[in-house]
């Protein structure tokens, strides 16, 4: 009775210390990324000012502002979606209707799932050797096509998905009026599928507006404003990067803003995507 | 409702009667099982006829096959014949968007599309026809008259198909098949996901559309397909057991299997 | 209204002729179209192995299979090996993913046994929102917080403590600069946790309510139900989870590259400067003069593409399972 009794006690004992640890596991993981956006607001914020949107990159040691990186970023990443998205959205719609019991589509879906999550530097490098050797120079162009190989995964990956949820009925019943496929993909599908596929393309810009990778040695960088889409073009994380990395206090506060700027498009941009699709789960 | 269908029968009961569809050697198959052996039957014109029998029977599959709808999936192949007005539907010609303009279909659970209720109706009309706005909304209001929903949603014509309720939502799915001018309407248990009072509403409209249509309905419910159907087939096993007349059915079958089924000792 | 006046006319049955042509055609267009779409996601990875194959054959040529196992990197002799890079992106990864995988499997343990009800979707989102933040970000707060904070504090007082104790003092010998391997693998194992909390959190859900309730009926704790039933169920998804969390920590560029120091050489002391293979591409790519440089940075890029690829491959694989099984 005695020795049950310890084992019992012996076993709660075990229960609490693994338990204490869950918890400060917890503690540390969100203590730690609570750090780092306090540290971003903190630094980031004390730089913002109506000039980071008004006045371009300047010369080292100089006081200036971001504008031109933020309008390369903007061109870019949309260049980047209106090239990628209608092709994701057509193969992730060839994956969940015309080919979703072929053998392409399982191999597709593999692949994908490889690409979503393959090394975004890999990619630039791709790019380098597709558009930029042969060009013989650096250009915003290579590094939309770069941000658009990185939407492609995604919004197939979400697409597929979304139109998966779609109830095969709603499918049959179109079919049945008569509807020819493609229309009953774009008026049926499409549209019961619409918030799950919007989401998939916020989170698709979500990921291409933060990335620096690709675009180092794509678009490379520019001081200057330039909207030549044949030419180099500045963007927020490639300055980052750059200004993060010199010595100059005045390009290292550009720094923290441009990286608060990303940080708070990017969270904005997840939370919206995230209430659309709450919505329709609730429905 | 007893009253209803024996008057039904007087009328019905003549022996030359037009066929708007016969299933001549029909076997179905998914992938390697196969799904129907060898159906023979004859849907005569403008009349109800009900497909009944335990689930797995095959009676679905078999709706399933008179509009070809089972194409959409892979491995499911049909072989035979089934001739609508004396021809081949089943044939590598025929076009399926034609074919399913022709067969309408309405299926178990509500399939309003994730658009307006009147647009879930102008939806199939505007794919083959190019009809003016006024036009089109006498048809609107013609075809939600004639699945008895008019009244009700007159006032929220703009509003999505999926805000009604289970009940009007199967009967906007009426309206939208009979919308497009079919000439047989297909129900695959057209009532079982509704309450008893929309039931009813259903059988009603059943009823009155087989004026116009030649309707075929797949039921579980025996004393559904007693109220309103014409015919019975009654299937077991992917085999065709016993078709006649409904009364013939329910009150003096040929068929022991039958006997059973409608009396309850299996199914 | 009887059916002869709602009958179909023959006219009306000729245009529906024609629009069923034109549908038929416009069909098999938008087939075509999403059939190539889906081609095309074949091609673009198929694209970027033979791209980097292309690009770095004068390297591979030139230097054979010593590409591997050489630590030299002299851009001057144009002599150029990849094992630094291989080695400082193995190692980083490797103590990145052993610090986050048991703080992650901690945390989903705490979201799916311990949190208040209320909490539970506030942080579950939160944390999966953190993984949507962009690397540089990581980066940025490694170069200027962290590694300072490193280089006053903990690392003087880790030297300190391993100073006697052969071994571990040349693991973790001086001197303390802040950056190196080490600020490089908590960095990486901070950007990789909300990855493996959130998959490991998921896959814990797939484990069935009665599973866990029959445990707990038969007097297990938490912990016992936890370590025998949740864990076991769903061994093959947590290691998914883990691969596609390395997958992410060894193509990992950004996060890296500022914190590491990029040094070409291969050092006992976690506190050295090293450099990965991406943080070496990233560094470098643009300031390489000379085809034989470029070469070998696009031949470190075919590495890692070729780690990375094994890597995801085997995770997607298990994720895959666990899905099925789920599915079932």
């Amino acid at each position: 009775m005695s020795t049950a009794l310890s084992l019992h006690q012996s076993r709660k004992r075990k229960n609490g210390v693994m338990m204490a640890l869950c918890v400060v596991a917890a503690g540390i993981g969100l203590a730690w990324l609570a750090l780092i956006l306090g540290a971003l607001i903190y630094k980031g914020l004390s730089g913002v000012s109506l000039a980071v949107f008004t006045q371009m990159t300047p010369p080292p040691g100089d006081a200036g502002g971001l504008l031109n990186a933020i309008y390369g970023s903007i061109v870019m990443t949309i260049i980047g979606i209106v090239v990628g998205t209608p092709i994701g959205v057509l193969a992730g719609t060839y994956m969940a209707e015309y080919g979703r019991f072929s053998r392409l589509t399982t191999i597709v879906r593999f692949i994908n799932d490889i690409l979503l999550s393959a090394p975004s530097i890999i990619v630039g490098l791709f790019v380098y050797e597709l558009l930029v050797r042969p060009m013989g120079h650096f250009s915003a162009i290579a590094g939309a096509v770069a941000l658009s190989i990185l939407v492609i995964p995604v919004v197939v990956r979400t697409t597929e998905d979304m139109l998966n949820l779609v109830p095969n009925a709603l499918r049959e019943a179109g079919t049945a009026i008569g509807a020819p496929r493609w229309v009953v993909i774009r008026s049926v599908a499409y549209r019961a599928a619409m918030s799950g596929i919007v989401t998939g393309i916020l989170l698709a810009i979500a990921r291409i507006s933060g990335e620096t990778a690709p675009l180092l040695f794509t678009a490379l960088n520019n001081q200057f404003w330039s909207s030549n889409l044949n030419a180099p073009m500045a963007s927020l994380p490639v300055t980052i990067f750059q200004f993060a990395l010199s010595p100059y206090e005045e390009w290292q506060q550009l720094a923290w803003t441009g990286a608060l700027i990303i940080t708070l498009t990017v969270l904005g941009l997840s939370i919206i995507a995230r209430s659309l699709t709450g919505r329709r789960e609730d429905r | 409702m007893k009253p209803m269908l024996s008057t039904d029968l007087n009328v019905a009961d003549t022996t030359v009667e037009k066929a708007k569809i016969e299933v001549k050697n029909l076997n179905f198959y998914y992938g390697q099982s196969k799904a129907l052996k060898d159906i023979n039957l004859s849907l005569p014109e403008r009349s109800v006829t009900a497909f009944i029998g335990p689930s797995g029977c095959g009676k679905s599959t078999l709706l399933r096959v008179l509009n070809r709808i089972y194409e959409l999936y892979p491995k499911q192949s049909a072989e035979g014949e089934v001739l609508l007005d004396g021809k081949n539907i089943l044939d590598r010609s025929q076009d399926l968007n034609l074919l399913r303009t022709k067969i309408g279909m309405v299926f178990q659970k509500p399939t309003p599309f994730p658009m307006s209720i009147y647009e879930n109706i102008a939806f199939g009309v505007r794919l083959y026809e190019k009809i003016s706005k006024a036009e089109m909304d006498s048809r609107v209001e013609s075809a939600l008259k004639r699945a008895a929903l008019w009244n009700e949603v007159k006032d929220k014509l703009n509003a999505s198909g999926q805000s009604l309720s289970g009940g009007q939502q199967q009967r906007l799915c009426i309206a939208r098949t009979v919308a497009v001018k079919p000439e047989v309407i297909l129900l695959d248990e057209p009532a079982s996901a509704l309450d008893p009072l929309s039931t009813a509403k259903i059988e009603e409209l059943i009823d009155e559309l087989q004026a116009d249509y030649t309707i075929v309905i797949v039921t579980h419910n025996m004393q559904q397909a007693a109220r309103v159907s014409r015919q019975t087939a009654f299937m077991y096993l992917g085999e065709l057991v016993e078709f006649d007349r409904t009364e013939k059915i329910f009150t003096s079958p040929r068929e022991k299997r039958t006997q059973d089924y409608i009396t309850g000792r299996f199914g | 209204m009887s059916a002869v006046s709602e009958a179909v006319t023959t006219s009306a049955m000729r245009t529906r002729e024609a629009t069923v042509r034109r549908f038929a055609l416009t069909d098999t267009i938008f087939r075509s179209a999403t059939r190539l779409s889906a081609i095309l996601v074949l091609v673009l990875l198929g694209g970027v192995a033979i791209s980097l194959f292309a690009g770095s054959w004068q390297a591979l040529s030139k230097f054979g299979f010593s590409f591997l196992t050489t630590e030299a990197w002299n851009p001057v002799t144009e002599n150029f090996g990849a094992l630094a890079p291989i080695y400082g992106t193995l190692v980083t990864s490797a103590i990145a993913i052993l610090i986050a995988v048991p703080i992650g499997i901690g945390i989903a343990v705490f979201l799916t046994e311990l949190c208040p009800r209320p909490l539970r979707r506030p942080i579950g989102i939160a944390v999966e929102l953190l993984a949507g933040i962009p690397s540089i970000i990581y980066g940025i707060w490694g170069l200027f917080v962290f590694a300072p904070f490193l280089q006053t504090t903990i690392q003087p007082f880790i030297i300190w403590v391993f100073k006697g104790i052969p071994g571990l003092n040349s693991l973790f010998a001086g001197p303390p600069y802040g950056i190196g391997l080490l600020t490089s693998s908590l960095i990486l194992a901070i950007m990789v946790l909300p990855f493996i909390t959130s998959i490991t959190k998921d896959v814990f859900d797939t484990v069935p309510a009665v599973l866990k309730e029959s445990a707990y009926g038969i007097g297990c704790t938490t912990w016992e139900v936890t370590r025998r039933v949740v864990i076991p169920y769903t061994r093959v998804g947590i290691m998914g989870g883990v691969m596609l969390g390395l997958g992410r920590a060894l193509g990992e560029t950004m996060a890296v590259t500022f914190v590491i120091g990029n040094a070409h050489r291969i050092s006992a002391s976690l506190f050295a400067p090293g450099t990965t293979i991406s943080a070496t591409i990233a560094n470098e790519f643009t300031e390489a003069d000379g085809e034989l440089y470029t070469s070998s940075l696009v031949a470190l890029g075919l590495i890692l593409f070729i780690i990375t690829f094994i890597i995801l491959a085997i995770a997607r694989y298990m994720l895959l399972r666990i899905d099925r099984r789920a599915g079932a």
